[in-house]
């Protein structure tokens, strides 16, 4: 053993360093160091494996795949070996391992862990393998030495990398880290302590993103992570039997802190293990497993680390009750599809305080409809085919009651909806006139198309509304505002109509031009006139470098919204983000980035980069996709594909004959699109 | 050139060479105890220069590091561009300032060697050079990104040696005409400067030369690495005594004249239409060499005289490689489990 051998050693170097009297302790430290971390290598080395590919992909988004050999580690000596997922994402016709003496055996891949991107191979070994040891978790500590072992350079000898164990737990409970240099000369590898034992096996792990890359960018940074080698061996049955998946629940969370807000459920995604369980919208999970949850953080951390199958008991507070359910978790949810109704509401002239300097905390919110407000939902328009057209519902009425509650406004309605399902049947009453009506409808899916005409949105007439004596300084600025976003560069323009009024609701139009910017005078002329009509308000940030943009400039537009929304009344379910190309695929990103925020996307002639997140009941999100003849229409198809596949409605009209400007007949529909998303 | 293993197993051996370098100079660290390392990077930072040249435009820099290798003032350092210019200004550790003239050059090794006019200078000794092997501790001293502006000393980094590698593993992996064994290093020496710096161990002694900066195209990876000082020792030898010859580039690898192809020995691999298409053979023409062999179709072509081949591309470019006279080994793996060797080549007629 190493270890007697360094001890041996320490004393001999004492009895020789004394009598000079120059030699400090630290220098036989040191040595011992060196020649422990040697030890440990060979240690393990004999369970190390280089494994090389044949064909598969050449790279995936920004990730060039390297065609280099890469690292392996035995895990039972009847020729069981996992490696990372990473370092198969190229998708390989062929696999070959190359055990420490040299031998060459042909490899079959069995099964991928998704959860912790690791994949496990299977070789006909001819002799039992060496399988290593695994440190036992109980005794890991931070601060430990830790020595990343791979093999992936020439002649098959094991390389390394020293470091310490940086932290536990890391990646939800998931992984250790170290600080080590991680890569791909040493992905797949062991993590060894410095007697050699095996910590885990190292991956490229990111806390945000997932899938076979994530990661990968904290290359050599000194932040890598690997899979602790206990957890592998208790799994082993289940994944040499197949695929592990990432277990969900299928529950939204009201906020946005998941570090300060408690686990209250916002939504629960029909048919998820949540939703069979019984549990409901308000309902707040106070403890899993009998750990109790404070913050959303925690019951992240108690789900995200456990598999597809595996059973968890929720324990849960619904008012003064406290009941708790056994949940087993799934690996896949069924795409939310949005319950619709059929109507637009007259929209609330009481929408109208400025937002907050930060933005509301949940949404949709419960409105606090002040005590003069009539109760109900006015009805503005009945979508032809609709549920509510088929139970009689007419412009003009007003819904005072849905689904056996009382309805305060149109926020309440939309919320509503939001926990029932497309076909569930749902009574509601109705005031016409004088008179009361009960009727029952059933629910459908969103429409995927514009209607062709829409009643003027009623709203106070302008004139209506006495202007302040000193409208000057009350009034917020009306026409054309020049914005400026402290520690940015970026231009901005901002058109509001001169019908604007603080009382009065109005939509916000995120305009973000393609390549080479729009001008602002077209820019303002195109749109005055709608903005006016249709109680718009026009943001128009613009790009660093007019000819792309970039992730700089989303954080500014976010400001920028931000920063408009602490001045001007913005109705939260209108704000949507309009791009033509290069803006179109921004519009996509920006909306991804911030769902809290943006609540449609008009994406003209503009492909979607990467995979659209799932729809959510909480954040609404509706498309509208043009394409031009151009080359891009191929992409575009995919990604109306992509976003339909994930059960958002999108609307994509007739194809347009010019991408260069939007005709008059090409805004047309886009406008009542606009003046429409907040149909329920 | 063979790497042969350090004595370092011997601990005596360790602390006699410890002693004999510390002892006579007995310095102030000795005596207030400080960490070994310290006093080992004082003996060493008088031996490490910064030099300044041509570059300074594009993101080219106009500095890298050097070593002095004798007391009379010749410095080893990497070939570059910065060389390439009327002055080449030398900063010694204590901030004297010479103008060094470049006695010759190894592109191949992408060593130079330079000189200034002076004396008694603190050196490394390259005939006294030691090597190190996977896990040694080392310490790199260079003047990265240019931070040693002043008269201050260069900058020193610790690590441990990853593996002692070639750099030819395999054609066209790494764009660097130096193929041979290098230092792998576990310590972040690939900086913009670094370049001709000094790469010793734990005790101060000379294993190799900082290279430049270079991306491992097998993993997609920037690479620290050292070459080591016997793989210099000769041409460095060459250049002082003025009888160095570059050899002409070009000179290595050249392709043969009559290249090897794929139907000469009677094989039709599957059409090429991915980047990287898997090499599956799509028929074997009766009579051939291949044929002969006992090669099926669907057989996939793993190795060519034991080197992978990962794609049809590749197989093609590894086969024109080889002359048409000579014999090859195939590697095919058949059923996706049995791997097989069969030994072809060109019928005689055609060679």
């Amino acid at each position: 053993m190493p270890l007697s051998k360094i001890r041996n050693l320490f004393v001999f170097s004492l009895l020789v360093s004394l009598p000079a009297g120059v030699l400090s302790a630290q220098d036989d430290i040191e040595l011992a160091e060196e020649r422990a971390i040697k030890a440990a290598v060979e240690h393990v080395a004999g369970s190390v494996v280089s494994i090389e590919t044949v064909g598969g992909l050449e790279r995936s988004g920004q990730v060039l795949f390297g065609t280099g050999p890469t690292t392996g580690l035995i895990v039972s000596d009847d020729g069981y070996v996992v490696s990372s997922a990473f370092n198969f994402a190229q998708k390989p016709t062929s696999i070959l391992v190359s055990l420490a003496d040299g031998t060459r055996l042909p490899a079959q891949l069995v099964a991928t862990d998704h959860s912790r991107m690791l994949v496990l191979l299977k070789v006909a070994a001819g002799e039992p393998l060496p399988v290593p040891e695994a440190a036992p978790a109980a005794q890991m500590m931070v601060g430990q030495w830790s020595i990343a072992v791979g093999r992936t350079f020439e002649g098959s000898q094991p390389n390394l990398s020293v470091g310490i164990v940086s932290a536990l737990e890391r990646i939800w409970g998931k992984a250790l880290q170290t600080d080590a240099k991680i890569s791909p000369a040493n992905y797949g590898g062991p993590l060894v302590d410095i007697r050699g034992r095996v910590l885990g096996v190292l991956v490229p792990l990111s806390p945000t993103e997932s899938g076979e890359v994530a990661g990968v960018e904290w290359y050599d940074s000194g932040i890598g992570f690997a899979i602790p080698l206990e957890h592998l061996n208790a799994v082993l049955p289940r994944l040499k039997a197949g695929d592990l998946k990432p277990g969900l629940l299928g529950i939204s969370m009201s906020g946005r802190d998941v570090y300060s807000d408690p686990a209250v459920i916002a939504a629960c995604r029909p048919n998820s293990p949540a939703y069979e369980a019984g549990l409901k919208s308000g309902d707040r999970i106070v403890s899993v497993e009998g750990r109790p949850i404070e913050r959303q953080a925690q019951l992240l951390y108690e789900i995200n680390r456990r598999y597809a199958g595996d059973t968890v008991a929720l324990t849960v507070q619904r008012g003064d009750e406290q009941f708790e359910r056994p949940v087993k978790l799934v690996d896949h949810l069924e795409p939310y599809q949005r319950a619709f109704l059929g109507i637009l509401a007259v929209r609330s002239t009481h929408l109208a305080e400025p937002a907050a300097a930060e933005p509301p905390a949940t949404e949709p919110r419960a409105a606090d409809q002040p005590a003069a407000e009539p109760a109900g939902v006015q009805v503005r328009y009945v979508y032809p085919e609709s549920p509510a057209a088929k139970a009689g519902l007419q412009a003009g009425d007003v819904i005072s009651s849905f689904n056996e509650k009382p309805l305060g406004g149109r926020d309440e309605l939309a919320e509503a909806l939001a926990a029932l399902k497309v076909a569930q049947q749902v009574p509601l009453a109705i005031r016409r006139g004088d008179e009361t009506l009960s009727l029952e409808v059933e629910l459908a899916a969103e429409p995927e198309t514009v209607p062709d005409e829409l009643p003027a949105p009623a709203g106070p007439a302008p004139a209506a509304e006495p202007e302040p004596a000193d409208a000057e300084e009350a009034m917020p600025q009306r026409g054309v505002i020049a914005l400026k976003v402290p520690e940015f560069q970026n231009d901005c323009l901002v058109y509001v109509p001169e019908s604007y009024r603080t009382s009065a609701s109005h939509g916000l139009v995120v305009w973000l031009h393609p390549a080479g910017g729009s001008k602002d005078d077209e820019l303002v002329a195109r749109w005055q006139g709608h903005c006016e009509r249709l109680g718009l308000i026009l943001i128009a940030p613009k790009a660093a470098d007019p000819a792309r943009w970039r992730r700089e400039d989303i954080d500014f537009i976010k400001k920028a919204i931000d920063q408009l929304r602490q001045s001007h009344a913005i109705d939260p379910l209108r704000v949507a983000a309009v791009g033509q190309q290069m803006g179109g695929s921004l519009a996509y990103v920006l909306a991804f980035a911030h769902r809290d925020l943006v609540r449609g996307v008009a994406a003209l002639d503009a492909p979607l980069g990467g995979s659209p997140p799932d729809n959510d009941p909480v954040y609404r999100l509706t498309f509208y996709v043009t394409k031009s003849g151009s080359m891009q229409a191929q992409l575009i198809d995919a990604a109306v594909k992509l976003l339909r596949d994930r059960k958002y409605a999108v609307v994509v009209p007739a194809a347009a004959q010019q991408a260069a400007a939007l005709s008059d007949a090409e805004l047309a529909p886009l406008l009542r699109w606009l003046d429409s998303l907040d149909r329920l | 050139m063979p790497s042969h293993s350090l004595p370092i197993h011997s601990l005596a051996c360790c602390l006699a060479a410890a002693l004999c370098a510390w002892l006579p100079s007995a310095p102030a660290w000795a005596r207030t105890s400080a960490p070994s390392f310290a006093g080992v990077i004082q003996e060493v930072q008088p031996k490490i220069v910064k030099i300044f040249g041509a570059g300074g435009f594009r993101g080219l820099e106009a500095y890298q590091s050097g070593f002095l290798i004798s007391a009379e003032g010749h410095i080893l350092t990497a070939y570059s561009y910065v060389l390439d210019s009327d002055v080449i200004a030398v900063t010694l550790d204590d901030g004297r300032r010479f103008d060094a003239t470049l006695l010759g050059a190894d592109p191949r090794m992408e060593l130079a060697l330079l000189k200034i006019d002076a004396r008694g200078l603190p050196h490394f000794d390259l005939a006294q050079a030691a090597t190190a092997e996977t896990g040694s501790r080392v310490l790199a001293f260079s003047n990265l990104f240019g931070v040693a502006t002043g008269d201050e000393p260069a900058s020193v980094q610790h690590g441990t040696v990853a593996v002692k590698s070639r750099l030819e593993a395999r054609r066209g992996v790494y764009e660097t005409p130096y193929t041979g064994p290098a230092y792998i290093l576990d310590a972040m020496t690939n900086n913009p400067g670094a370049p001709g710096g000094a790469l010793t161990d734990r005790q101060g002694r000379l294993l190799g030369m900082l290279g430049k900066e270079l991306r491992n195209s097998l993993n997609n990876t920037w690479l620290n690495y050292a070459i080591p000082v016997e793989e210099m020792t000769s041409t460095v030898a060459q250049i002082r005594e003025g009888k160095f010859i570059p050899s002409s580039a070009g000179d290595d690898q050249s392709p043969p004249e009559q290249p090897l192809n794929s139907h000469l020995l009677g094989l039709a691999l599957v059409p090429d239409v991915l980047e990287r298409t898997p090499p599956f053979i799509d028929a074997v023409h009766e009579g051939s060499p291949a044929a002969a062999a006992g090669l099926r179709p669907d057989d996939l072509v793993l190795f060519v005289n034991d080197r992978l081949v990962q794609s049809c591309k590749t197989l093609v470019i590894e086969l024109g490689q080889i002359d048409r006279a000579d014999k090859i080994k195939l590697t095919v793996i058949r059923g996706g489990q049995e791997l097989i060797d069969v030994e072809l080549a060109a019928p005689d007629e055609i060679q």
